[in-house]
């Protein structure tokens, strides 16, 4: 477990590292900062803090890449990216069919520059393949900030290290933890951005921030996001200290649903209180907006985890384990 | 005696014992026989050790860390021999003795709360004073080396019950404020009190009007300083909203495990489910959080409020769904466990009014956490 000075220090360089812009000079940052030795030697613990900066600073970067990859047992770097499942769902991107691999997923920022791209199929196989020979196509969609593209490939070689099952599951875990870390960062500079416009425009001879319904709707979104990072700091906490560590699933898509959903209140209470400037291209707010959507559809997405745990609970008619006192 | 032995040790006893500390169920049961119950289980865990740790040995206690007491609470509320609600009075009232009573009253006081000898209630709210505690009315005068007191409370937890009143008065001028304050430890079988219980809608009538008729309080029955009452009761409530509000975690997720695992539970939708499992967890996390700060000797404060909001919106969603899934029992049923389920269900709608409304806890976010300045 990472201390806490560490961690300032940590947090303070990711800050910078983040300033800069662009997915490529993020990456080199991290490869300054040492994201993927921090990652070897305090374990899931340096995620949330990593994430929650990206999220903040509305960044890119291939930061995903790595924590997934190394989750597998690859090793990370610049020039290897990740295959995401497709947005909203947590299906391993690839299948094998007759010995050929097929893919068909969403790369981040990293996608385009990569040389190798990893692959886990549903024979969860971790394949390492040519990123020339896959169909690389950026969309723009909700978020063009955050560089997301398509990804599709066929007729590809399907030799590959194999992954164990537990090894996707847990891979999977820690980019939930990661994600939801992200969409809480992104939600505290959505609080930050409509606390600022609500202390200081003026209406009615005071700050809009007096007004009581303005309030409630600020204090609403604290209590969305401290409640999210409760479970998040919960599920990192049942995460061992080893590494790669062991994520356990569901505190994990718990913590992934809630930063997702809440974020989305967020979001909402944010935006009317920033009413018409917040509406305008020329604020930050719809970066911010934007891209919790998108984070919210990678990995898995709210509305299917919440769905998937009541259906999980039905079956074993137990509640999900917390950690003890 | 560490978190890890205790836990042991307590498990093991309740393993135990458990069956006498079984308390009764039913439509016919009254709160007379809960409060017996109640006194029964403090009794015996007083006297097998358990309710003593956590609490300083001035007052009783054995020593040692606090969590030890929120999981106490914790461990009778899973195995649903409390109810948190009357149980958890003792986490927020004995701690206001210990910080602001004469040492030796609350050496005399304590262990009587502790073992369930005495009930004690809290005398804040007042019939003009509700989310607005700071123009309560209710007047001492000071009167040689007594205090005299006349006025109204309102909401009274338990005062039917109550041997004693932890008790807000206004002592300064009308017009004070938070400012002329003063809290006294009252004796309620005093001359001049009288207690009328309120007739509540989910059929527990555990809330009480007090009236206060020319009370002869002693003088060193004040708690604090004169006129200083606002300071206690300010350091009182993020202690009703911390240990508590774990107890009270611990049986909303007992509840809802129990009707997982009853027939009802067949006809949960799994979207509502899943999101008051993920609301119950988030929960546990933040209030296991303030277990924590607390035993580190952090001073609890506004930040509770955030705890508050995030354990009514569960309570309501956890109950929200018993009246979807178990609709026919609520409505209807008049075997045990439906008439708990509508108890508890109708009881759930006072989780965002009581312990400062929800928005009062919001007015406390904006102001403290996120200053957002005055509210006018």
């Amino acid at each position: 477990m990472i201390d806490a000075e560490t961690a300032e220090l940590l947090a303070h360089s990711l800050r910078r590292a983040f300033e800069k812009g662009g997915a490529a000079s993020a990456d080199a940052a991290l490869d300054e900062v040492g994201w993927c030795e921090a990652l070897a030697a305090e374990g899931i613990s340096v995620v949330p803090l990593l994430f929650a900066e990206q999220g903040a600073a509305n960044a890119a970067s291939g930061a995903l890449d790595d924590l997934m990859t190394a989750m597998l047992g690859v090793p990370p770097g610049r020039g290897t990216a990740f295959v995401l499942p497709e947005f909203g769902g947590g299906v391993m991107p690839g299948s094998v069919r007759n010995g050929d691999l097929a893919v068909r997923g969403l790369g981040t920022a990293r996608m385009a520059a990569a040389e190798h791209a990893v692959v886990v199929t549903e024979e969860h196989r971790a394949a390492v393949v040519e990123t020339a020979s896959l169909r690389i196509r950026p969309v723009e969609g909700i978020d063009p900030r955050l560089g997301l593209a398509k990804v599709e490939g066929a007729g590809l070689p399907a030799a590959g290290a194999r992954a164990t099952d537990a090894g996707w599951t847990e891979a999977l875990a820690a980019g939930r933890l990661a994600l939801a870390s992200e969409a809480a960062g992104a939600s505290r500079t959505m609080l930050r951005l409509a606390r600022e416009h609500a202390v200081t425009r003026v209406q009615f001879g005071r700050p809009i921030g007096s007004f009581q319904a303005v309030r409630h709707r600020l204090a609403e979104c604290l209590v969305a996001i401290e409640g999210a990072e409760a479970a998040l700091a919960a599920a990192v906490e049942m995460a061992d200290g080893e590494w790669p560590a062991r994520v356990p699933p569901v505190p994990a898509a718990i913590a992934k649903a809630l930063a997702g959903r809440h974020a989305r209140t967020v979001a909402r209470h944010c935006q009317q209180v920033l009413a018409g400037v917040g509406f305008t291209d020329e604020h930050d707010f719809h970066h911010h907006f934007r891209r919790v959507l998108a984070l919210d559809g990678l990995l898995g997405d709210a509305r299917t985890l919440t769905r998937e745990l009541g259906a999980e609970l039905l079956r074993t008619r137990r509640l999900p384990a917390v950690p003890p006192l | 005696m560490d978190l890890q032995e205790f836990r042991a040790g307590l498990d093991g006893w309740l393993d135990e014992h458990g069956p006498e500390l079984v308390p009764p169920h039913g439509p016919g049961v009254t709160l007379d026989a809960e409060m017996e119950h109640l006194s029964k289980v403090k009794r015996l865990t007083y006297e097998a050790g358990w309710m003593r740790w956590g609490w300083p040995e001035r007052v009783g206690g054995l020593g040692g860390s606090t969590l030890m007491r929120a999981y106490l609470g914790e461990a009778l509320a899973s195995r649903d021999l409390i109810e948190p609600g009357i149980y958890s009075m003792t986490e927020v009232l004995a701690p206001t003795m210990i910080e602001f009573a004469r040492p030796a009253l609350a050496a005399e006081m304590v262990p009587r709360l502790l073992r369930g000898d005495e009930t004690w209630c809290q005398g804040f709210s007042e019939p003009s004073t509700g989310s607005n505690l700071g123009s309560l009315a209710c007047r001492a005068r000071p009167d040689g080396d007594d205090w005299v007191v006349s006025g109204q409370k309102v909401w009274t937890s338990l005062a039917q019950y109550a041997d004693r009143c932890v008790l807000l008065t206004r002592t300064g001028s009308p017009e004070s404020g938070h400012r002329g304050i003063t809290a006294l430890f009252v004796d309620m079988d005093s001359p001049g009190i009288t207690v009328r219980p309120i007739q509540a809608m989910h059929g527990r009538d555990e809330f009480c009007e007090v009236f206060f008729d020319e009370v002869r309080v002693p003088g060193d029955r004040t708690l604090g300083e004169v006129d200083g009452g606002w300071a206690v009761a300010m350091d009182l409530l993020p202690y009703e909203r911390s240990t508590s509000l774990w107890h009270r975690g611990a049986f909303l997720r007992q509840r809802l495990e129990h009707l997982l695992a009853s027939p009802p539970g067949e006809a949960l939708d799994p979207a509502d489910l899943g999101e008051a499992a993920q609301l119950a967890f988030a929960f546990h996390a933040r209030s296991r959080a303030t277990q924590y700060r607390m035993a580190g000797g952090e001073r609890l404060g506004p930040e509770t409020s955030v705890d508050k909001v995030l354990l009514a919106t569960t309570e309501q969603a956890v109950y929200d769904l018993v009246a979807d899934a178990a609709a026919a029992d609520v409505a209807l049923g008049d075997d045990p466990d439906g008439a708990r389920w509508r108890t508890e269900f109708l009881y759930s709608r006072a989780a965002t009014i009581y312990g400062g409304s929800a928005e009062i806890q919001r007015n406390i976010i904006a102001r403290r956490l996120l200053d957002l300045g005055v509210d006018r």
